[in-house]
């Protein structure tokens, strides 16, 4: 996080802007920044150079070899801290936009900023010597919005990296700049735990709709059990539930588990409008079941465009939040009667036989306070809430927390540690929700979701004592990996 | 109970549905204007609308002794007579099932007044759809119902719109038919050119090629905007009446020559994704049975069709099971306009008022002041909603 001036902690009373919450022509004030240029075009502080990087990989315990040697490229997941101000800042800018937007949101009480999105694309590698210059351009600021941490409005940004001109990556952030919520931490106090959730709170899907008549199914379901009701009297299957039978009429049934087998009998591709909880386009499949009955159900294992009439699925159960968990259909790649994109490859670092659906082996990181700072330094990030547990505590965090470049660098090195020397990340994009303190250990885990062509996407999500610290997808280029069928 | 018994038992039961036929017509209609937010109560176009049909019946709301609306419509019978000085009322109703309720408005006012259990009945439907409650933004939750669990199988997975359930049906039947989604464009297309000739329509004076429809966004694959009916805030009127007091009024009667319900098995909202066959309408197929039956009339016989366009996969859908066509051939069918189709402009091209629109247009085609008009039209079809329990109507010219 670099975007508020260090100085700027001073908690409000209770009396300011923040206590009633700015109206319409506040938000119509922060609109008007939408689409203008952050400030002007800028030369990175430092040419990329071997020390950052090294720095880097040490701090993140990367020891991927394409980052060393004398023909070493930059990790890609450095990409904004060759932006970045460091401790002094970009010296040569004026008054830019983007200060004038944090300044109004600082004078309606929003003092503290986090940040909860990065997506990063990297179209060409970065090698010692090269020198980026970089333009940024304010894309949304949102209305004010509740989160766990305090009222606040997001900002988002995307930045254009160049060298000579060329395109050398794109990356778009997301901060929330917010009013802390501070009645459970005062500078004198520190906050009990838990800790507040820096994201604002999980959107989550519709639950489904239990009654006595379908109750049976949806406790099946929390044991992993996909029910099917069964006639006594006529031996008719039924999915939907109901308390009797369509094809005689009796009201005398029991169950039959299914065997998990089924095929795409149809499927929609939702794009619009957007619910909170799904990211269109996803697909949602009609699966008839081996026995005969159908359900609706998400398809894993295959990309919303890869779904077909036809598809051979195999139930799975999945929790989707802390409540529910549900029955997923996931696509079986060799048996897919007109599924084309997806073909098996090995993993060159774990041996893995790698497809679509492959779960990576977990990764677990002890989350110290040197990790923490250490990698805070190596992205040239000086927030006081990354290194300074007094100052953190101001602004309602318990302790220090890791910055999302860290995490951010953490998951490149994931994905390159599970698919092995020769693997180039394309692109990272995460969303930060419980904070890493001190103390605590992050496991990340991934999902290949297709393997295409030589680039593998990779859905990952890392967890903490605190719950799902983060999510994101990563694509992988894999040159010369074995494909077969 | 043998299944083979229980369908011919069904099939006689569906033969009586004649018993009403030509004994009551349509005599009044009226509407608001269709706009995108009227600025006014839902009972206030309810009660604009009901005025409208009974000064262009060359009735008073004295005359009125019936009310039949939607289970879905927020204006009470009730409030609907005091706010129009109807006065008492001997027969009301409503029916359920969204846009399916179109013509069984009609259905069930007929036999009342047939059967003289009111003189004069009134259907009406309206509603602030797009500045109010907007069915396209689609449900969160549902109370847990009988009703509401039948949707509950599907919210969990993000099927939470009529779009994204409409689409389930359109992908079984592009499939088995080895179409694509551009088979779906002719029904957009032929929607929009009537509209862009109606001055009342929300899209008048513009008309859509084929182009303009595969190149409009997807909804719900595959849907796109253009296959998406409208959503609209206003309010449509009907006015009900015998046979022998119709004769009396300034209009030539629009003759009720056939009307029916149908709800096929295994029968869903939206969401009928368990019966046997996702590529037709059962409950079309019910209705269809019963008017062809009931008036002795065959495809060939009707010379205008106001087919409900909600979504257009379930226009082809339609004019199969009414016979108008073979399966899979319906979107040839309409390209080659072998039906003069929606001549309004559809629920796609003049407004979406849950089909009430489309049964005025069949009777200005009876009277012949349609602005799309069938030279000599004496036959239309009008059906109602689909992927619903579902409605239609046969009207005719008097004599």
């Amino acid at each position: 996080m670099t975007l508020a001036p260090a100085d700027r902690q001073e908690p409000r009373d209770g009396s300011g802007p923040d206590a009633a919450g700015p109206g319409e022509d506040f938000v119509r004030r922060l609109k008007e920044y939408e689409g203008r240029q952050a400030g002007p075009p800028t030369t990175g502080r430092d040419p990329v150079n071997a020390p950052m990087i090294r720095h880097w990989c040490e701090a993140m315990g990367d020891a991927h070899p394409a980052y060393q040697g004398p023909d070493a490229i930059a990790p890609p997941t450095m990409l904004q801290a060759w932006t970045m101000g460091g401790l002094a800042g970009h010296p040569e800018r004026g008054a830019v936009a983007r200060d004038e937007l944090f300044a109004l949101l600082d004078g309606a009480g929003c003092t503290s900023v986090v940040a909860t999105d990065c997506e990063q694309e990297y179209p060409r590698a970065l090698r010692p010597g090269d020198e980026i210059t970089f333009e940024t351009v304010i894309e949304s600021v949102s209305a004010r919005k509740r989160t766990r941490l305090g009222a606040g409005h997001f900002v988002t940004t995307r930045t254009e990296i160049r060298v000579d001109g060329e395109p050398a990556g794109t990356h778009r952030f997301r901060v929330l700049k917010y009013a802390p919520d501070l009645k459970a931490s005062a500078p004198e106090a520190p906050a009990p735990t838990p800790t507040p959730d820096p994201a604002p709170a999980a959107p989550r899907r519709p639950r489904p709709v239990i009654n006595r008549d379908n109750a049976g199914f949806w406790a099946g379901v929390a044991a992993h059990r996909l029910l099917i009701q069964r006639c006594t009297a006529c031996g008719t299957l039924r999915l939907p539930w109901l308390p009797g039978c369509d094809g005689c009429g009796s009201p005398e049934w029991d169950t039959v588990e299914a065997s998990g087998e089924g095929v795409v009998h149809s499927y929609v591709v939702m794009h619009h409008p957007p619910f909170p909880a799904f990211d269109p386009p996803y697909a949602v499949a009609l699966v008839e079941l081996a026995e005969g009955v159908r359900m609706a159900g998400n398809v894993t294992g295959a990309r919303y465009d890869e779904v077909r009439v036809g598809t051979a699925v195999r139930l799975e159960f999945l929790r989707v939040d802390e409540e529910l968990e549900l029955p997923f259909f996931r696509a079986l790649p060799d048996r897919g009667a007109t599924r084309g994109a997806t073909r098996g490859a090995t993993g060159g670092a774990t041996g893995l036989p790698m497809a679509a659906g492959t779960e990576l082996p977990p990764l677990a990181i002890p989350v110290t306070r040197t990790l923490i700072v250490a990698g805070a330094l190596a992205s040239r990030d000086y927030q006081d809430v990354h290194h300074d547990p007094e100052l953190a505590r101001r602004r309602g965090s318990p302790d220090v927390f890791m910055n999302i470049l860290t995490t951010n660098g953490l998951v490149g090195r994931y994905i390159t540690d599970r698919f092995g020397d020769r693997a180039v990340l394309r692109s990272v994009a995460i969303r930060l929700g419980a904070p890493n303190h001190p103390g605590d250990t992050l496991v990340l885990s991934g999902t290949v979701v297709s393997l295409a062509d030589g680039t593998a996407e990779v859905r990952i999500t890392g967890t903490n004592a605190l719950g799902l610290h983060v999510t994101g997808t990563v694509t992988v280029a894999l040159p010369d990996t074995e494909t077969s069928g | 109970m043998n299944p083979a018994r229980s369908r011919s038992w069904n099939r006689n039961r569906m033969n009586r549905g004649g018993g009403l036929g030509g004994r009551a017509a349509v005599v009044g209609i009226g509407a608001t204007e269709f706009s995108k937010d009227s600025g006014r109560s839902e009972l206030a176009l309810a009660a604009e609308a009901v005025r409208a049909a009974l000064d262009d019946a060359g009735l008073s709301p004295a005359d009125v002794d019936g009310l039949v609306t939607f289970t879905m419509d927020t204006s009470p019978e009730i409030a609907v007579a005091r706010a129009t000085g109807i006065g008492e009322l001997s027969f009301f109703s409503r029916i359920h099932y969204g846009g399916g309720a179109a013509c069984a408005t009609v259905q069930q006012a007929a036999p009342a007044v047939a059967a003289g259990v009111a003189e004069v009945v009134v259907c009406y439907r309206a509603f602030n759809e797009r500045s109010g409650r907007r069915f396209g933004s689609g449900v969160r939750q549902r109370e847990p119902s009988a009703e509401g669990a039948a949707l509950g199988w599907n919210m969990p997975f993000g099927l939470l719109t009529p779009a994204s359930w409409a689409a389930m049906t359109a992908r079984r039947y592009l499939s088995v038919h080895g179409l694509t989604p551009e088979a779906f464009g002719p029904v957009a297309v032929t929607g929009r050119r009537h509209a862009a000739r109606n001055p009342a329509a929300y899209f008048y004076r513009r008309p859509i090629t084929l182009a303009d429809h595969a190149a409009s966004r997807w909804i719900a694959e595959p849907l796109r905007l253009l296959d998406c009916c409208q959503e609209t805030d206003g309010g449509q009127a009907l006015v009900v009446t015998s046979l022998e007091r119709a004769r009396e009024l300034p209009h030539p009667p629009a003759v009720i020559v056939a009307a029916a319900q149908g709800a096929g098995r295994s029968q869903e909202q939206m969401t009928g994704f368990h019966r046997a066959d996702l590529t037709g309408l059962p409950e079309t197929a019910v209705v269809a049975r019963q008017l062809w039956r009931a008036s002795g009339l065959a495809p060939g016989d009707i010379d205008v069709g106001i087919v409900y366009d909600h979504f257009t996969p379930y226009v082809l859908m339609q004019l199969e099971e009414y016979g108008f066509c073979g399966r899979g051939e319906a979107s040839d069918f309409v390209a080659a306009d072998a039906l003069p189709l929606n001549t309004h402009g559809g629920q796609l091209g003049e407004a979406y008022l849950h089909g009430m629109n489309g049964v005025a247009e069949a009777v200005r085609q009876i009277r012949g002041t349609s602005v799309n008009q069938v030279p000599g039209a004496a036959r239309a079809l009008v059906t109602a909603g689909t992927g619903v329990p579902t409605s239609g109507l046969i009207l005719g010219a008097d004599g």
